[in-house]
C-alpha cells in the first residue's frame, strides 16, 4: 500500500511553497503540507474518479479551474485553493449537490459526521434556488446484511461501487440508469453479504448508505472515540471505539455505540472486518465489575490493594517442590505482551510450574483478507515469549494440584459444566481473573474482575508479528483492573529478585526490559 | 462595634426605602382618586390566585408535543432539544417508524420538569417544530421530584 519514494519537487499551495513528490496529485500533496482541499468522490483507498468536482483548484496557466483529485503535480506548479473563483466554484457545486438532496438530516444517521453537511457549513450557506419538487426515489432499500441506501441521499461519488469492485471484488453494488435518474442500487438477486460490508457505511461521505446496527441509536455528535485494537482476531485491526459518554440525569445501558476502522496501512490499511466492527457486545455485556468471593478462611476481606498479598501468602507457603507441581495456571492469549511476560517470568521462569495450559475460543476459519483463524489477538505474543501454547488437559491439571490461577472466561466454553466442576472440585484453592460475570465463577474461590484490552495500557503482537501499543480508550467497570498491576505486585509479594520488579511502574517500561530479555521484541521496540 | 453600627444602619436605609416606597405610591394613588392623569402608575398587588394577571404573548410556559394530522408525534427523535438543553433535562429514544416517509420517532420521551429552567432553547433548536411552550399552564407543582418528570403521553395529552 506505501508508494514508492519519488523526487521531490518545488510547488507553490496558496503562494506557499510546498515540497511535494513527483508524481503525485494536487491534493495529496496539498494533504501532505496540512492543507485541506474538500472532496467526496475521492478516498485515498482507490484511484481518483473526478466525479463529485469538490475539489477545484486554480492552477496558474490553465485557463479553467482544476480538480486537484487527479491532476498531476509539475515543477513550480502554482496553486490556489482560496481564491474567489474557487470560492464560487465550490459554492455552485455545493448547490448542485444539495438541489436533489432531501435535507434529512434531523433523521439521517450521518449527521454530524457528514462530508456534505460539513462542507455545506464551511463553504455553502447559500439560500436554495431549487424551486421544483424533488425527485422521489427509494428512501430504505436493505441492501445487505447491516446496511440500509437511501437512494435520495446518495451523491453518486462511487466510493461504494469501487470498494466493492476493488476491495471485496464481490460487486453488488453499481449506478444504474442515466442523468438526473442515475441511482445507486444493487444487482437484481444479491446482496451486500460479504465480511467487509460494515466499511460502506463508514466510506459512504454522506448519509445514502447507514449501518442498521447503528440506525437511529444515538447522534454521532454525543460520541466520544477513542483508539484501540481488535481483538477479536489475531490480525490486531486498529480501531476507533466510539462510545457515549452519558447523560448526567439519565443512564444509558451500554457505553459503546459503534467501532470505526483506524487508519494503519502495515496492519489493517483502511479497513476492519464485520466481525470486529459489529462484535463489540464483549465490552458491555455480562461485565463483572466486584471481586467476588465465594469461599474463604477467616475474615479476611480482599480488595485490589491486598490480592497480591493473599496470593503471594499462599504460594509462599508450600514447599519449593510443591510449588512446581501443585501450582496449575489456564492463561489466555487475550492477555497482552507484559501480562503474558510477567507471568512467564514468575511462574515458568522462577517458580517453575509445570501445568500451564491456554484457554482460547475454538479456531475459526480465515477469509483470506484480514480476518485471521485465530479468534485472540496475542497468540504469536504468548509463542515469542515462550510460551508452548498447550490446551486445557482437565485430569493433568487437576491431578495433585494445590492452587489453581486461572484467566479469562473461555474455559467454560470447552468443556461440560459437570465435567469441569468435577475435576476443579479437587483443587484446593481457585483464583480466577476474568472481566465477566458468568455461572464459571461459581466454582472459583475468589474471582477478580479484570480490564479488558479497551480499557487497559500494553501492546499486543499480530500474526504477523507486528508489535502493536495499545492505551486504554474506555475506563474498566467498577473494581476492574489490568492483570499486569496484580502481577507486577505478586512479584514482588514473591520476594523474587525484588528490584527487578519493582521497576516496572508501567507496561512501557515492562516492554523495554522485554526488549532487553528477548530479541523478538528488542527488533521491533526500537 | 463597627460591624454593629453598619447593621444598624442597613436597618434604617431599609426602613427608608420601604417610606419612600409608600409614600410614593400613595401620591399617585391620591392623583389618581382626584382625577388627575399620569404616565406613572402607583403599585397595587393582585390577589393570586383568587385573580390572575394575563400571560403575554411570547411567554414560556409548560412544554407540549405537537402531532401530525393523524395524532403521531410531529417530533422526529432528532434530539437537537436534548443536545442544546443547558439542565441536560430531555432524553429521547428513537424508533423505526414503518412509513419509509416518516421513519424515526420517538418511542421515549422524558423532560424532567424539576430541572427544566424555561430557557425555551429546546423550542428554538427543534426543526420540525415539535415541541412548543406555549400551553400557558404555569401551575404545575408537585408535591414529588418524580410527578415532575413528564413523559410522552403527558406531553401529547
Ligand atoms: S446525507 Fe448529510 S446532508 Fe444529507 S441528510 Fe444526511 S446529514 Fe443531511
Ligand atoms: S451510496 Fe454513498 S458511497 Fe455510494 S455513490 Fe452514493 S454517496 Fe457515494
Ligand atoms: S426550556 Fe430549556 S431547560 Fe427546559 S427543557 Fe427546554 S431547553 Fe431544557
Ligand atoms: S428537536 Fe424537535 S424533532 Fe428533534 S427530538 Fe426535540 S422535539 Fe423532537
Ligand atoms: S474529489 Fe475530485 S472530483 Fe470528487
Amino acid at each position: 500500500m506505501q508508494e514508492r519514494a519519488n523526487e521531490m519537487i518545488k510547488i507553490f499551495i496558496d503562494e506557499k511553497p510546498v515540497d511535494a513528490e513527483e508524481g503525485t496529485t494536487v491534493l495529496k500533496a496539498a494533504e501532505r503540507a496540512g492543507i485541506h482541499i474538500p472532496h467526496l468522490c475521492y478516498h485515498p483507498a482507490f484511484p481518483p474518479e473526478g466525479s463529485c468536482r469538490m475539489c477545484l483548484v486554480e492552477i496558474e496557466g490553465f485557463p479553467k479551474l482544476e480538480l486537484s483529485c487527479s491532476t498531476v503535480v509539475k515543477e513550480e506548479m502554482k496553486i490556489s485553493t482560496k481564491s474567489e473563483r474557487v470560492v464560487e466554484a465550490r459554492k455552485a457545486v455545493l448547490e448542485f449537490l444539495l438541489a436533489e438532496h432531501p435535507l434529512d438530516c434531523p433523521i439521517c444517521d450521518k449527521a454530524g459526521d457528514c462530508k456534505l453537511q460539513d462542507y455545506y457549513y464551511e463553504y455553502g450557506l447559500f439560500e436554495s434556488q431549487f424551486k421544483e419538487t424533488k425527485e422521489k426515489r427509494e428512501k430504505k432499500l436493505k441492501i445487505g446484511k447491516s446496511l440500509i441506501l437511501d437512494q435520495e441521499r446518495c451523491i453518486l461519488c462511487t466510493r461504494c461501487v469501487r470498494f466493492l469492485k476493488e476491495v471485496t471484488k464481490t460487486q453488488d453494488l453499481g449506478v444504474f440508469h442515466r442523468g438526473v435518474h442515475s441511482s445507486v442500487n444493487i444487482y437484481e438477486g444479491t446482496s451486500v453479504e460479504n465480511n467487509y460490508s460494515g466499511n460502506l457505511a463508514e466510506i459512504c461521505p454522506v448519509g445514502a448508505i447507514t449501518d442498521e446496527d447503528f440506525r437511529f441509536q444515538t447522534r454521532s455528535w454525543f460520541l466520544k472515540e477513542g483508539e484501540s485494537i481488535c481483538p477479536l482476531c489475531s490480525r490486531g485491526c486498529n480501531i476507533l471505539i466510539e462510545y457515549h459518554p452519558g447523560f448526567s440525569r439519565f443512564e444509558l445501558p451500554n457505553r459503546v455505540y459503534r467501532i470505526k476502522a483506524r487508519e494503519n496501512p502495515e496492519v489493517n490499511g483502511f479497513w476492519i472486518c464485520d466481525r470486529g466492527r459489529y462484535g463489540y457486545s464483549y465490552l458491555d455485556e455480562g461485565r463483572a465489575d466486584k471481586i467476588i468471593l465465594n469461599k474463604i478462611e477467616g475474615e479476611n476481606v480482599l480488595t485490589w490493594e491486598n490480592i497480591s498479598e493473599y496470593l503471594g501468602e499462599k504460594i509462599n507457603s508450600m514447599s519449593s517442590a510443591k510449588k512446581t507441581s501443585g501450582i496449575a495456571l489456564i492463561l489466555h492469549t487475550w492477555l497482552s505482551n507484559e501480562e503474558l511476560f510477567l507471568l512467564h517470568k514468575i511462574f515458568k521462569k522462577d517458580l517453575k510450574v509445570e501445568k500451564i495450559f491456554f484457554a482460547d475460543l475454538p479456531e475459526g476459519e480465515a477469509d483470506g483478507f484480514l480476518l485471521t483463524s485465530e479468534p485472540s489477538p496475542n497468540r504469536r505474543g504468548a509463542q515469542e515469549i515462550g510460551f508452548d501454547i498447550k490446551a486445557v488437559d482437565l485430569s493433568t491439571l487437576a491431578d495433585g494440584t494445590d492452587f489453581l490461577l486461572a484467566f479469562g472466561p473461555f474455559l467454560s466454553g470447552l468443556f461440560s459444566p459437570k465435567y469441569l466442576k468435577g475435576a476443579l472440585s479437587k483443587i484446593k484453592r481457585k483464583v480466577l481473573f476474568s472481566s465477566y460475570s458468568h455461572e464459571l465463577n461459581s466454582l472459583f474461590d475468589v474471582v477478580i474482575p479484570v480490564a479488558l484490552i479497551a480499557e487497559k495500557e500494553g501492546s499486543l503482537t499480530n500474526v504477523e508479528g507486528i508489535v502493536q501499543g495499545f492505551q486504554p480508550a474506555l475506563e474498566p467497570p467498577g473494581e476492574s483492573l489490568p492483570e499486569w498491576k496484580v502481577l507486577c505486585d505478586l512479584g514482588k509479594e514473591l520476594g523474587m529478585d525484588s528490584k527487578f520488579y519493582s521497576e516496572f511502574p508501567s507496561p512501557e517500561t515492562i516492554l523495554s526490559e522485554m526488549g532487553e530479555k528477548i530479541p523478538f521484541f528488542k527488533k521491533k521496540n526500537d | 462595634m463597627i460591624k454593629a453600627l453598619g447593621y444598624f444602619i442597613e436597618i434604617i436605609r431599609g426602613g427608608l426605602i420601604t417610606t419612600r416606597h409608600f409614600v410614593v405610591n400613595l401620591f399617585y394613588h391620591i392623583l389618581k382618586v382626584l382625577g388627575i392623569k399620569t404616565k406613572r402608575k402607583g403599585s397595587v398587588t393582585i390577589q393570586y390566585p383568587e385573580q390572575k394577571k394575563e400571560i403575554a404573548s411570547r411567554h414560556r410556559s409548560l412544554h407540549r408535543l405537537m402531532t401530525r394530522p393523524d395524532g403521531k408525534p410531529r417530533c422526529v427523535a432528532c434530539m437537537l432539544c436534548v443536545t442544546v438543553c443547558p439542565s441536560e433535562c430531555i432524553y429521547v429514544e428513537a424508533a423505526e417508524d414503518p412509513d419509509p416517509e416518516i421513519q424515526k420517532y420517538p418511542a421515549k420521551f422524558i423532560i424532567d420538569l424539576g430541572r427544566c429552567c424555561f430557557c425555551g432553547f429546546c423550542v428554538e433548536a427543534c426543526p420540525e417544530d415539535a415541541i412548543r411552550m406555549d400551553t400557558g399552564n404555569v401551575e404545575f407543582a408537585q408535591y414529588s421530584q418524580q410527578d415532575l418528570i413528564y413523559d410522552l403521553d403527558k406531553l401529547i395529552g
